[in-house]
């Protein structure tokens, strides 16, 4: 590793020297296979994420622009590759997209003329030295030897990357039409583990052969643009300081950006808001209706119709991330899943991260966080009437019994314990069942919702996180009032325990009224 | 007194608590208690069970007794949630609630007032709670199950009839009580294969186990089998259940001693031979009326039985042959009922009390063929009879019965109604006084005599049965026609008595009726059906005397408004009552007389006739206490 480093610092330094001294030499040609040495540095000399970040946020400034790859062609030295190259990266890549022209080949076919001399030199080199090697100490000599291989390679590499990009059009339709590229890259990114994820795409460029690999910078090029979006949004978020974390979300190669809406955006009733008078909705579509009462010119065609639906440019695929801290759907989170949609997240974050406000007015046991959710359960309450004191429900007896059967101190529920409430005992079943039904309830909803994977995930999550679920299952014998309490003689706690036949049950008022009633107890 | 007392004062307490334990009557007991203010102290010490009979008398006697760990309720009236409460809260109050702590077994059978929450209090103040019967609280249902299963270190558990009681309420009992040893769900016609199975999976300490009258399925015989510790198994009137269930039976349950098949009239004698060969460990069986022919397979397996001492195969047809194998096979035999029986014959009876010497309780109930020379041969036999049922045996004679007096002393039930051959001097048609006075010599441990339709029976009978028969306790004299209230008032000899039917003893008037009652003390069931001539002042002796009465019936009476007031609001125990067709009576009566008594009431047969007349208001007040009305 010392050597290493002691490389990537020399190379960063010589072509720092050299692009000052060269600015604008090269033409962006080259810049098409500068993006694979790229990779292959990464891979082989394992730069620092600092740089890596660095390199990412050059784009935009114009001077770096014109100083790529003029260290190697130009000095002809041993070490091709540095770290302007990879700086170069973006800006070529993406301009290739847009035009494609026949001279670029050209300079291709010169470029591979010049590598071909390149290593012709090298092999010359190598040659040479050993008929020298004798004479030089040993640890000189495998530095050296080392050096030239890994620029051998390097070359090597880059007469394969830029024959394949002599079929550029190919490679273009491949990268922006289809999509399934985009998602295979995005399945990459989900097998892999993010700090592995480079290995596996340098692994895939070199078994799949120059098209593949030119893919593969692609997709890897489109993840960095997204992560880098993603740092843009997110500078004032303090949880992303993280530099591990940054540089998992770098490497990862998925091909989509990720987007995090805050807390108050995700709960806020409306998202759409009418410019003039301020009134929310949930829909566009709803805004739109309502701006036509705003005047004539929001009644056209062009007003009325969906927006953004006309740009031919590639859409990036959007991924979302739960705000909350720990959350499987948050990207900080080791596993992390993303959510596909706004309504997802909207969703998964009442389902899992708020309370369950809504309460179904027909059993009054079960709580829904989501309305959505409460309909759907409303439609079956009372269906399902077979009901565990976990607050599982079942449609059929039999198979509340086998569950009975399989769960030890799970029992049947009795749909009569909310119906007679006060009193002590029924307080206490009552308490379990409500306990115990937020478990039910998560589990349920999963299988009611609309997406299944997602649910599944969410409830995963669920189970992941701790403090919010795992709670209410503890039995712990404190909730259970009685059992431990009654042994005592004295029942100096249970004052209230005798309360209610006597003052409070209207029936037995009723019952016990008379002469009769009170003689008795004298 | 007082040497007889510096006598007693010698005793330790080690000693007298050694005799209290052989004392098992009840009036003995009391006997005992009213020796001294130290054997007073001595008796409530020793006392472990105690059956309330009013709730009056609930907290101080709970009090002073608080070491009983057994406490029946299932006689005392007015058993609700409120009393219960109270009673409780009354022993917190005065800190004496330690007899909760100390009872084990409590009986609630027939309270039909308590319901879940009254229950449930009781389960949780009585934690070492070990045993509870509830059977006959018919409005018992998954509710009062959940509070069952409060007492979560319940060993035993009765709920016969509670009807309401479904799978779910049988689960809560299931899971609660895990420690369930002894269960009997007899006539719970809701559960269901899918209770039985649960129960199965959970309760492996299951012991005891009745399922009678229920309607379940071979299934439930499949769960059942995988009860390893099942030893008795009761599965009455199971008529879903048939030869499969009984093979599924005969793969489980090893340690099966209690088999009882009755009734159930899917099963074979394939299907109960398939459980014979395999359980040898089989005591008792019950078979009646299964099936109409034993098969000499059946009989044969029940030679495996070693150790079997009960058999039941009423309704059975039964050969001599069988009867000479079955006394060969089953030479431990204690108790055998063969009422209704087909082909039982003298022969075959001979055979069988020659071979099971050890026989005590026979029944052979309509075996008409049996004449005297059967009755001597168990006679001769089984001189430790206990029980015998020769109802409608027109054979047998008073010679038959001579010989069952002068060997079998021990003889406690005689069953003799309808026995038309039964005479004291020829072969007349009912048994007279003198048959009466050979019992009444003879028969000096008896309990319980049947002279139901005896008309040849006078007034002198019964003074000879009153002579010597001192612990008589259930006595039916119904259709004695011939006796009239000098013979009535025998009775009064009769200390212990506290069942007594008299119907249609037209002869019986008021004098009598108030001898009896002051005389019977203890009386707690009566029958005057069809008394025409007992009037109101009758009654009143009733009302006055006969506080313990839980049970009458007063059906074709001539009672009227005030008297019917009278027995049914001074009656502080009763909990029973037929009225019908009183015709002296008027609807205001009725209403009145219930509303005296509507909180003590569990079961009250009315006519149909007065269903729309009473008030909806006294019909919902004694629904509502868990009564029963029964419209005739």
């Amino acid at each position: 590793m010392d050597l290493n480093d002691k490389i990537v610092a020399d190379t960063w330094a010589k072509s720092f020297s050299s692009a000052k001294d060269l600015p604008k030499q090269l033409t962006s040609d080259h810049r098409s296979f500068t993006s694979f040495n790229n990779q292959q540095q990464q891979k082989k000399w394992e730069v620092s994420s600092i740089l890596d970040y660095n390199n990412r946020i050059q784009p935009p400034f114009p001077e770096f622009n014109h100083t790529p790859e003029a260290p190697r062609n130009h000095n002809s030295q041993i070490k091709g590759p540095d770290r302007e190259d990879m700086q170069s990266n973006e800006k070529p890549d993406n301009k290739r997209f847009q035009e494609w022209d026949p001279r670029v080949m050209l300079n291709n076919l010169s470029f591979l003329e010049d590598k071909i001399h390149q290593l012709q030199d090298l092999v010359h080199l190598i040659v040479g030295r050993r008929g020298r090697v004798l004479g030089q100490s040993d640890e000189l000599a495998t530095q050296q030897q080392q050096l030239i291989t890994a620029d051998l390679t390097s070359i090597i590499v880059q007469l394969i990357s830029t024959a394949g990009s002599l079929l550029p059009s190919i490679k273009h339709t491949l990268s922006t039409a289809n999509p399934a590229i985009g998602q295979l890259g995005q399945l990459g990114s989900m097998l892999f583990p993010p700090t592995n994820s480079l290995n596996g795409v340098v692994l895939q460029q070199n078994s799949g052969g120059s098209k593949v690999s030119g893919q593969s910078n692609q997709i890897d090029l489109t993840v960095n643009c997204g992560t880098e979006q993603n740092y843009a949004a997110e500078e004032h978020d303090p949880k992303d300081d993280d530099d591990d974390a940054d540089e998992g979300e770098n490497l990862a190669p998925g091909s989509y950006e990720i987007l995090q809406l805050e807390k108050e955006e995700i709960l806020a009733p409306h998202t759409h808001f009418c410019m003039i008078c301020g009134k929310g909705f949930k829909r566009d579509a709803n805004l739109r209706m309502h701006m036509r009462g705003h005047g004539d010119e929001y009644k056209t065609p062009a007003a009325l119709a969906k927006p953004n639906k006309d740009s031919s440019e590639p859409m990036l695929l959007k991924r979302y991330s739960c705000p909350y801290a720990g959350c499987k759907r948050n990207k900080d989170h080791k596993k992390f899943q993303p959510l596909k949609t706004i309504l997802c997240v909207k969703n998964h974050y009442k389902r899992t991260h708020c309370d369950k406000s809504y309460t179904c007015s027909r059993c009054n046991t079960k709580k829904f966080s989501v309305i959505a959710d409460l309909k759907t359960h409303e439609k079956h309450c009372g269906r399902d009437k077979w009901l565990c004191s976990c607050g599982t429900t079942f449609s059929r007896k039999d198979k509340l019994f086998g569950h009975i059967a399989l769960f030890q101190g799970h029992t049947p529920a009795l749909p009569l314990d909310e119906t007679k409430p006060s009193s002590l005992p029924s307080d206490r079943t009552e308490n379990n069942e409500s306990k115990l039904g937020n478990i039910g309830f998560n589990f349920s909803a999963s299988g009611s919702g609309g997406n299944a994977i997602q649910n599944m995930v969410d409830v995963k999550g669920a189970v992941d996180d701790p403090a919010a679920y795992f709670s209410p299952l503890n039995f712990d014998p404190c909730n259970i009032p009685g059992f431990h309490e009654f042994p005592r003689p004295t029942f100096e706690e249970s004052d209230g325990f005798f309360s209610f036949p006597i003052p409070g049950a209207c029936n037995y008022n009723q019952k016990t009224g008379g002469d009769s009633g009170s003689n008795d107890l004298e | 007194m007082a040497s007889p007392l510096s006598n007693f004062s010698l005793l330790t307490d080690d000693l007298l608590f050694r005799i209290l334990d052989k004392i098992t009557s009840t009036s003995d007991r009391k006997n005992f208690r009213l020796v001294s203010k130290d054997f007073h102290r001595f008796d409530s010490i020793h006392r472990k069970t105690l059956k309330l009979l009013r709730l009056e008398f609930a907290n101080s006697l709970l009090h002073k007794f608080s070491q009983i760990n057994a406490l029946d309720l299932s006689t005392c009236p007015r058993i609700d949630d409120a009393t219960i409460s109270s009673i409780l809260l009354t022993s917190r109050f005065s800190n004496s609630l330690s007899w909760t702590l100390n009872i084990k077994k409590l009986v609630l059978s027939n309270a039909t007032g308590l319901r879940s929450k009254g229950l449930e209090l009781l389960m949780r103040f009585c934690i070492n709670l070990e045993a509870i019967d509830v059977s006959d609280c018919w409005e018992f249902g998954d509710l009062e199950a959940c509070a069952l299963a409060c007492g979560l270190g319940l060993r035993e558990v009765r709920m016969d009839k509670c009807v309401k009681v479904t799978d779910v309420g049988l689960a809560r009992i299931v899971v609660g009580c895990g420690k369930l040893e002894r269960l009997s769900l007899r006539w719970c016609m809701e559960i269901s294969d899918l209770g039985i199975d649960l129960l199965s999976k959970k309760c492996h300490h299951l012991r005891f186990l009745d399922i009678s009258y229920l309607k379940v399925t071979n299934r439930s015989l499949f769960s059942i089998a995988s009860l390893g510790k099942l030893k008795s198994l009761s599965m009455v009137g199971c008529s879903l259940l048939d030869d499969v269930g009984m093979k599924y039976l005969g793969r489980g349950c090893p340690l099966l001693q209690v088999l009882d098949v009755s009734r159930c009239n899917g099963i074979s004698s394939y299907g109960l031979t398939l459980v014979l060969k395999v359980h040898s460990g089989l005591q008792q069986l019950g078979a009646g009326y299964c099936f109409a022919d034993l098969s000499a397979d059946l009989i044969y397996s029940l030679k495996n039985l070693g150790s079997l001492n009960l058999i039941k195969f009423d309704g059975a047809r039964l050969s001599d042959s069988k009867f000479l194998s079955i006394s060969l096979y089953c030479k431990q035999l204690v108790e055998v009922g063969l009422s209704k029986c087909i082909g039982v014959a003298d022969e075959g009876i001979i055979q069988l009390a020659s071979g099971c010497v050890n026989l005590k309780i026979l029944d052979l109930t309509c075996c008409n063929l049996i004449t005297d020379i059967g009755i001597s041969a168990i006679a001769d036999c089984c001189t430790n009879l206990v029980s015998l049922k020769v109802e409608s045996c027109n054979l047998i004679t008073e010679k038959g019965l001579e010989r069952l007096g002068h060997s079998c002393l021990l003889i406690e039930e005689l069953d003799l109604t309808d026995c038309s051959g039964v005479d004291d001097t020829g072969l007349c048609t009912n048994v007279h006084d003198k048959g009466l006075s050979h019992i009444g010599q003879n028969f000096s441990m008896i309990c319980e005599l049947d002279l139901y339709r005896c008309e040849g029976i006078r007034d002198e009978g019964l003074a000879a049965l009153s002579g010597g028969c001192r612990k008589l306790k259930i006595l039916n004299l119904s259709y004695c026609r011939a006796i009239t209230d000098e013979g009535i008032q025998h009775l009064s000899n009769f200390e212990d008595l506290s069942v007594l039917e008299m119907r249609s003893l037209i002869n019986i008037t008021c004098s009598g009726m108030t001898i009896v009652a002051a005389g019977c003390k203890k009386l707690l069931d009566l029958d005057l059906k069809f008394c025409r001539n007992i009037d109101d002042s009758g009654f009143w002796a009733l009302a006055y005397y006969s506080r313990n009465l839980q049970q009458i019936n007063i059906s074709h009476c001539g009672i009227s408004d005030v008297g019917l007031c009278m027995v049914l609001g001074n009656l502080t125990c009763l909990q029973d009552a037929k009225l019908l067709h009183l015709t002296k009576v008027s609807v205001e009566g009725f209403e009145l007389a219930l509303r005296a008594c509507y909180m003590r009431l569990k079961k009250v047969k009315l006519l149909s006739s007065l269903r729309s007349l009473l008030s909806a208001e006294i019909l919902k007040m004694l629904q509502g206490r868990g009564c029963k009305i029964k419209w005739h």
